[in-house]
Parts: structure tokens; sequence; C-alpha cells
């Protein structure tokens, strides 16, 4: 079958313009989906590795019991293939030649950490290192400012307890040296192994055994199923997504790639529909007259399913082929941003959605059209018949919106996000055909202007199914490329207000009240200025209408604010930050009440006015609740669960104070100075957090940036499909205007102005409809706060117009370049 | 030789019978009736030649006879099939082994060489050895320095060279053709027409051919006129004039 078989090359076909931007939009999208896949999974282990980092393992488990959790537990974990590590973390008075100090101890196993890495100095003056393991047996890695506390030297011996360790390195960063509030003093890191000689862990001493574990998400959850019912409450499993701080960032950055996947997905599938249906049209004469010669309709079938299937098997290599070397470089560039090597992570499971997108495309947009080939009449082959009549196309439709529902859900996930995403994109094709027809309409009245602005009218009304069709991918297109970038320039926003850079990095913890007026006034005599200082009581909430909380709460909630004690403060004034969702804020002069934290309240289950028992020492206090409010934890300030009025019984009880404030990096021995004279107030460093974070944040940038370029890529696409549906017809009407003697100049200008007009509505449609999903995003996703875009809504309409007026002259091209004569030829 | 009999049936039956054809089209408002009440016997062998005005229903009798369409009345007995109660993709199969055609506009795929334009319908049939009898036919016609080239690098009358070549290929019954000069100049046409005419006398085929191209039409034995959807028949056989 030399001669059918050459008719279904894949080869023969790319000759075919129409093939070519089938194939071309399948290679897009199959490009843009495993691009995206394989990148959002390669992200997604990077971000969740970074972040595991934080907890310097993928999970932790902490017994603040004061008691080593059982061996079995650890063995269970080994048998399961985890790896494992350990610390015990303790605060004890070190002794060094001139004086003590107290500092906070982290005794690490050799295996700590199993995520991230330290950083450490060989000296005062030493340049930084990397390091992946912890001090070995005898040794003792301190914090800097322990030295010049102490004045020690780097190989000089300190004293824990009854066993003397020698200073190997000074400890800089440590991967999980997060926000504990038991890491008050400088901090030590020795071996496990040592802990015991020392002598300082006695029965009752407050200690913490934690316990690291790394493996696969899989049997982590395997493994925690079989840990949870042997858990006593003391006991606190941590992951990654529980850190309040990383987990908004993480599941925010998450959402954005789905929403560019699904888009990217939708545009492909426009492609590809548009693209078809044209080829589909442009085959009638061919299926005409192989049915003529005797092809029966299962066979015209037989073939285009073929034809198809080697679409689709070109369209997945060649989307792959340009994946690949597209993935491989954002992954370079990915390691650029963190500063370190990234392994490629060629996750099989993401080639799925690319596979699954090329049959899609394939079997619900490509395929309708082309189905309908077999009941071309053959008798087309002695007399034009009438084409399709959009009715016909109906069904198409029908399966494609099906199609992109179930492949936008399949991508998401996530119905909110489907329901949102189609009803805008519905709600914006209902608003385009009207605004189409009464557009239409209207210009049709319009008179006066040159010749060239008559001919665009008439060219834009007698195209008008055409000219409403592109619009409206015109403006789709323009809708998903605005979505995108008003959502990224939301989201950047969002994470940059949170952390400007002057955030709070530095906290001051464990001022006496009498000195507060004077911790505040060191400061601002050196030009550092604190931020709010709050007072702070650490209590229990015990009761809950006056029975014990923990029956009155489900017992499937496992609420870690039930298990320890809580910080307590009373304000006279709403942090900026908090937002208030329920009840009122404290009146001037009203002490009683309390204003709880919004989700701690819904997971409690409390209501205004329910009476919360707290537990002070030997003390007890009881408030209704006045108020509840949103907080952000993510600001890098004190935040509090529980804020009570300003002389409320709270004031009674003994407390500190606490704050936040920023220090750059060179004022960094001011801390000591401070130290030295306050030595009971605590200075906890985070501004290696903030660091860590904007690096993320720069990382996500990256990778959303990255995404868009592939997105607006996939939506030229589907403008050069739509644009070339009309291309043969304009080419004819513009053969035919120059032989009647219309001069090129005028072609030019109607042409142009017939686009520019096109591209201006589609514009403003396009923005409009932007500005209605953004804002349905951002209230319902993102819980950001929404406002609108004045500064796009005129450029891009703009924008717009120029871009299609030029895309109009360069289709003019062939038009103009050859005789009239020819082109009438050539186009019969 | 059961198949040869069953193909080319020597008995007196007409190759083509029709009775009563008639064809409506439904517009919007209402019903044009384009052929009406058209009764034909064409014999094995004998040439026929349709003529009448652009607009007459010529084109559309040729596509009913030729079974690509169905009528709204009557009947269409090809080779003994009544063609009017096959199903489409039975009339298919009965087009591929039975009928050739020869269009106005050629209708070769531009896509293909002259080769494998007239290999087609051979591969289609699945008649063996397609590429042997495509060459033979390709040289038959003049063109056989021409195999490789595709419709665009070929003239008006080799492109109809090959259409022919091409409905012959596959050793059809009864050959359909539509203004097969139509197209081309007087010069070419007529050397078309002498080949046209000259292999349907070789291989013994049935010739069907709407025209109004009066020379060619007298080339055939028998001359129908249609005109407003009716078809007559001139009493006087039509005198020859070349």
């Amino acid at each position: 079958m030399a001669a059918a078989k050459k008719l279904m090359s894949v080869s023969r076909d790319w000759r075919e313009r129409d093939v070519r931007v089938v194939l071309v939009a399948l290679i897009i999208a199959v490009a843009t989906v495993a691009t995206i896949a394989l990148f959002a999974s390669q992200l997604q282990r990077t971000l969740v590795s970074s972040a595991s980092s934080f907890l310097a393992a993928d999970r932790q488990l902490e017994a603040e019991n004061g008691r080593p959790v059982p061996d079995a537990w650890i063995e269970e974990a080994r048998r399961r293939g985890l790896e494992t590590g350990q610390m015990i973390e303790f605060s004890t008075m070190v002794f060094g030649e001139s004086g003590f100090q107290l500092v906070s101890v982290k005794a690490v196993s050799d295996e700590y950490p199993l995520r991230g890495d330290i950083e450490i100095q060989s000296s005062a003056d030493a340049p930084r290192m990397v390091v992946s393991a912890g001090p070995g047996p005898g040794e003792i890695w301190i914090n800097p400012r322990l030295l010049r506390l102490l004045e020690l030297d780097i190989g000089d011996t300190l004293e824990v307890g009854s066993l003397k360790l020698t200073i190997a390195n000074l400890l800089i960063r440590e991967p999980d040296g997060g926000f504990r509030l038991s890491s008050l003093a400088p901090r030590v890191m020795m071996h496990v192994n040592d802990v015991a000689a020392t002598g300082v862990l006695q029965e009752g001493s407050r200690v913490e055994f934690v316990y690291l574990f790394a493996g696969s998400d899989k049997a982590l959850e395997d493994y925690y199923h079989w840990l949870e019912p042997q858990l006593e409450a003391s006991h606190e499993w941590e992951g990654v997504r529980d850190g309040e701080t990383f987990s908004r960032s993480l599941e925010r950055a998450e959402r954005f790639l789905l929403l560019g996947g699904s888009l990217a997905v939708l545009l492909a599938a426009v492609a590809v529909a548009v693209a078809s249906r044209q080829y589909a049209l442009s085959q009638r004469d061919t299926v005409a007259l192989l049915k003529t010669l005797g092809l029966t309709g299962q066979g015209i079938g037989r073939l285009y399913l073929r034809r198809l299937a080697l679409w689709g098997v070109a369209g997945v290599l060649g989307g792959l082929a340009v994946a690949l070397p597209l993935f491989w470089l954002l992954v370079r560039m990915l390691s650029n941003v963190l500063e370190r090597p990234v392994d490629v992570y060629l996750d099989p499971a993401a080639l799925t959605p690319a596979l699954l997108t090329a049959l899609v495309s394939l079997f619900a947009f490509a395929y309708p059209p082309i189905r309908r080939l077999r009941s071309v009449p053959a008798m087309r082959v002695l007399r034009a018949q009438p084409g399709e009549t959009s009715r016909e196309a109906i069904p198409d439709m029908l399966v494609a919106i099906a199609a992109i529902f179930c492949l936008v859900w399949f991508y998401a996930g996530e119905l909110t996000l489907v329901v949102s995403l189609l009803g805008g994109l519905a709600l914006l094709l209902a608003v385009l055909a009207l605004t189409g027809w009464l557009m239409v309409s209207v210009l049709r009245k319009v008179r006066g202007g040159g010749n060239a602005w008559r001919l665009a009218l008439v060219g834009l009304y007698r195209h008008r199914q055409a000219s409403m069709a592109q619009m409206a991918v015109f403006a789709m297109t323009l809708m998903l490329a605005a979505t995108l970038v008003l959502v990224r320039s939301a989201l950047l926003d969002d994470w940059q207000a949170q952390l400007p850079d002057d955030a709070p990095n530095h906290f001051l913890i464990n001022i006496a009240p009498d000195s507060v007026d004077e911790v505040e006034a060191f400061w601002a005599e050196r030009d550092a200025s604190l931020d709010m200082l709050y007072p702070m009581v650490r209590g229990r909430l015990t009761e809950l209408n006056d029975l014990p909380v923990k029956e009155a709460v489900s017992k499937d909630e496992r609420i870690n604010a039930l298990n320890r004690e809580l910080n307590l403060t009373w304000m006279a004034e709403l942090p900026e930050d908090n937002r208030l969702v329920e009840g009122k804020w404290f009146a001037p002069g009203v002490t009683k009440g309390v204003s709880v934290e919004a989700e701690l309240a819904e997971r409690l289950g409390l209501k205004l006015g329910d009476r919360l028992t707290f537990t002070i020492g030997s003390e007890k206090l009881t408030e209704p609740v006045t108020s509840i409010r949103t907080v952000q934890w993510d600001s890098m300030k004190p935040n509090f669960y529980m804020a009570f009025p300003p002389g409320s019984g709270l004031t009674e009880m003994p407390g500190t104070w606490i704050t936040s404030f920023h220090l750059d990096e060179n004022d960094k021995t001011l801390l000591n100075e401070f130290s030295r004279r306050y030595p009971t107030v605590s200075v906890l460093e985070i501004d290696h957090i903030i660091k860590r974070i904007q690096e993320i944040v720069k990382q996500v940038t990256q990778a959303i940036e990255a995404i868009l370029a592939l997105i607006l890529a996939a939506a030229l696409v589907v403008m050069a499909a739509v644009v070339s549906a009309t291309l043969r017809d304009r080419q004819r009407e513009g053969a035919l205007l120059r032989t009647l003697g219309g001069q090129q100049s005028l072609l030019v200008r109607s042409t142009m102005m017939e686009f520019a007009l096109l591209g201006f509505f589609a514009g403003v449609l396009g923005v409009l409809a932007a500005e209605v999903s953004v804002y349905v995003l951002q209230m319902r996703m993102f819980e950001g706060e929404f406002r609108w875009h004045w500064q796009v809504i005129l450029p891009i309409p703009l924008l717009s117009a120029i871009l299609l007026a030029l895309f109009g002259r360069w289709q003019l091209r062939p038009v103009l370049s050859v005789s009239p004569m020819l082109l009438l030829r050539r186009l019969e | 030789m059961n198949q040869m009999t069953d193909l080319r049936r020597v008995d007196n039956s007409p190759m083509l019978r029709v009775t009563g054809l008639t064809h409506k089209v439904r517009l919007e408002t209402d019903t044009l009736t384009i052929l009406q009440g058209v009764n034909l016997e064409i014999n094995r062998g004998e040439s026929v030649a349709i003529v009448g005005r652009s607009g007459s229903g010529k084109t559309t009798l040729l596509g009913l006879l030729a079974g690509l369409d169905t009528p709204s009345e009557g009947t269409v007995e090809l080779d003994g099939s009544e063609i009017s109660s096959l199903s489409e993709d039975e009339r298919a199969k009965l087009r591929a082994r039975r009928v050739g055609f020869v269009f106005q506009s050629f209708q070769l795929l531009p896509a293909l060489s002259a080769l494998e334009n007239v290999m087609l319908p051979l591969e289609l049939a699945g008649i063996g050895s397609p590429e042997k009898r495509a060459r033979d036919l390709l040289e038959r016609v003049g063109l056989g320095e021409r195999l490789s080239h595709t419709p665009r690098q070929l003239s008006g009358g080799e492109q109809q060279r090959v259409a022919i070549a091409r409905a012959f290929a596959s050793d059809p019954v009864i050959l359909f053709a539509d203004e097969p000069t139509g197209n081309l100049d007087n010069r070419t046409g007529q050397s078309v027409s002498d080949l046209l005419m000259d292999l349907n006398r070789e291989q013994g085929t049935t010739l069907v051919m709407v025209t109004h191209d009066e020379s060619l039409a007298a080339r055939c034995g028998r001359l129908l006129h249609i005109e407003a959807g009716v078809l007559t028949e001139p009493d006087t056989a039509w005198e020859k004039t070349d």
C-alpha cells in the first residue's frame, strides 16, 4: 500500500500547513505540560528538602516529657527503611576559664542532620564552611557570641557538667535552628554519646529528646500510621507542612504551579482544536475523492485514526525532545538561584500528565472534527457541497468542554479551581458573543472615515463569525496571560510585603519588666528601633466552659497548643497585621475578655462568649472570648494565640517582655555588648531563617516566571492557529481586491485596521475578564486582598491592537509579493 | 473465471438502468426539483454523452448514476446492482471494483506522485501488483518519463492524462466523465479526448460523459439532452461531424 501509506506519513503531513499547526500545537502542549510537571515535581522536591532542612529531617518526633522514646519505635523505623537520627536538647551552665554561662545544648548523633547542612567556622576570621555532620565525641561547637562572652578561643576546653570538651569549631548556622523558645541561651552543639558522661541530666531535668526521620513520603506515612496509636500527649510528630512559617509559602507556590499547569493545558487544547478543525475542513476534498475511488467510511475512519495516532507519537516524542532540555535548563537555573547543586530528579510520574494531555488533545479536541470526515459526501468531487454548519460542531464543543473540565480537574485536583476557572471562561465567552454581536452591528452603521476604514469595517462584518471566534480566542488567551501576570505580581508583592528587607530578624526575649525602658533606650541610642514590646506570661489553657479542655474538645483533633504552655499577652490595640473576624476589640478601659487566634478558635470550636480558663503557675484566670482574629504567622513578629486587655487579671501574673527588631549583619557585634549589659535577656537570631525564606521566594519566583514564559508561548501558537484558519479566505479576498484595482496601500491599511480593531476589543474584554478571575482567585485561593490593576487596563488593549495589526500586515505578505493572477491560481 | 463473468457479464442486460429518477433538494423555504422522472437504459460498451446548459441537472444526474449520491425517488441499477438500495459503504465497494471517474478539475491528490495517484485505486480495490499496472498505464498515456512528478509539476493536460490512467487502472466496467476537457485549451482538450476515446474502445468500457463540448459529445455513440431536470433523447442518431 505504498501510495496509501504515503498518504498517512507524518513526514508528508508536515508539508501541509494545517498539520504543521496541529503538530506544533501538540508538541508545545506536551512540552509545556511535561516541563511544568517535571519542574513542578523537581521544585516540590527541592522546596520540601529545603524546608525539610528546617527540621534537619523529613519528620521529627519530639518527646517533651524528658524521657527517651522506646527503642522499639526507632527499630521499627529502621526496619521500614527510614533513616533515623537523634538529638537531645537541654539547657545547662557551661564553664570556661574566665566564667560561666547558661547555654542551650543540642547533642546530636552521627546521622544529624538527615536533611540540610551545618555552617561552621574554624576560627573567628576563617571563612564559613558547610559540613554535613555535627561534632564528634569529645568535641563541642559553640556560638561565636559565647566565645566572646567567656573569652575563649578555638582549641580551649569547655566544661559541660563534669565533662571537658574541646572547642573545635564555631557554630554559625544549624539547619533546624528555627523558632524554639527553649533555645534562649547561646547554642552549643556536642555529640549525643557524651551526654551521659556530663551527668547534667537528672530525673526531672527539663530535657527534650528529639528523633529525626527521613525517607519516602509513603514510608513516613506508613510509619506514622503504625506509631500514632502509641504516642502520648507529650509526644509531638512534626512534618514540614506543620511548620507554620513555611507551609503557606509552599502551599501558595504549589497552587500557582497547578494553576499555571491548568492554563497551559487549556491553551494547548484550544490550539489543537482550532488547528485540527481547520485540517479536517481542508481534507474534505481528499476524503470525497477517496470515497469516489471506493474507500468506505470505515476505511476513511481507519486512515485518519492511524494518522492521528502517528501525530500522537510524533507530538509526544517531539514534546519530550523539547521538554527535557528545557527542564534541564530550568534545573540549572534553580541551582544557580540556590547557589548549590540541585540533583536532577526526573520523575517518571510527571510524564503521565504529558501523555494524558497528548491523548486527550488528540481524542477530545482533534478527533471529533476529523471523525466527521467519514460522512463527507462523495458527491463533493462533482460539486461543492454546503460546508459544515456550526450546528454540526456543537457536539465537538460539548466533548471539548467535558474534556477540558476533566483535564483541569486532573491537574489542579481541586474543584474550586476548575469551577471558577471554567466558570470564568464560560462567562467570558457569553459576554464575548454578546459584545461581538453588538460591536459588529454598531460598527456596521458607522459611516464616514476613509476607504481603508470602511473596508476594515466591512471586513469585520463579512467575517463576523470568524471575527468573533478570533476575538474570543484572543480575549481568552489575553485573559489567561493577564491572569497569570497579575497573580504572579500579587503573589510576589504579597511575599515581599511579608518580608521586606528590614523585616525583624532578631527577637529579644525574657526582658524583665523593670528593664524594658532601658533595653528600649539601649537600641534607640544605636539606631535600631524595636518593634512593639509585648508582655508575655506562660500559661496553659486548661478549661473550656468549666470543663477540662481535653474533654471539651474532640479527641480526633491533636492540638499542639493544648499540649504546651502558651504565651499569653495583653495589648491595648490590635496589631497592624492582625484582622478581626468576629467580635469586637477591647474598648478602652475594658479589662475583661480574651481575643483568640482564628485557626485555633476553629479547631477548638470556640464561639464568642465561651469561657476559657488558663492555669498560670498556681493561679487560674477565666475570661470569656470577646473576639477572634487572624494572625500573620510568617510576619517574623511576636504573635500570640491569646491576647487580653490591659488591666486584666493577667497583668498581675509574673511575666517578661518580648520584642523583635531588625539588625544589619554588620551590626551584629552590638549583640555582644547588649548581652554583657543585660545577661538575662535572651537574643534569638533568626536572620538566617529570613534569608532562607527569601531564598525560597526567589526560587519560586523563578519557577513562576519560567512557567509563565512557556504558557505565553502556548498562547502564541493558539493565536497563530486561529488566524491561519481564515488565512486562505483573506488572501483570496486580497488577491481579488488587487485584481479589481485596489491599491496595495489601501489593502494594507484596511487589513491592519481590521486587525487592530479586533485586537483592541479582545484586549479590553481580556483584561476585564482577567480582573474578574484574579478577584475570584485572590479571594478564594490565595487569601490575599484584591485591588484593581488600573495600570494595565489601557496598555494591554493598545498593545494587543498594535500586535495584531502587525500580525495582519505580516500575513498579507503573500498577497502583496506576487501577481494577483498567480495568487488566484495558487489559491484555487 | 467466475469472478470475471461476474464483473463483465456478457448477457444482454443493460449496464445501467434508470427508472423514475427524481431528485429534490430542500432549501430553507421550499423544495427544488433538480431531476424529474428520468428513465434511461445504457447498454454494455455504449458511449453516451449527456449535454445540457449549466444548472440543467447534468452533474446531479452523473452523481446519481455513479452512486455518489442517492435519489429522492426512483432506482438506479448499475451492472445488475440496485445501487439506490445499497448503503454508502456498499456503494463505495462497488465503485472501487467497477467504476472509473474522470473529472473536470482532475482531482489528483497533490501530495502524491503521478505513479502513486494511479496506484491509489488499485490499492483501495486490493488489486495485485499495483505498481506495474500503474506504470504500464502511465506509459500508455505518454507519461512514462514523468512517473515521480507531483500534480503541481505537471501541466493541465498532463494532469488529466494521469487522471485518465487512474480511471482505467482498476479495469472498470463503466467510466463516468464530468467535463473531462472543460479545464483545457482546445488543442490539449483534443488530445486528451482522443486518449479517453481510444482507451475506452481498447478496454471495452461503457462510457457516460457529461459535457458541453459539442465536438467531444459528437464522438460518443449516443447523445442525450438534459434541460431543467428532464432528459430527452433526439429521435435521430447524431450526425458525426468529424
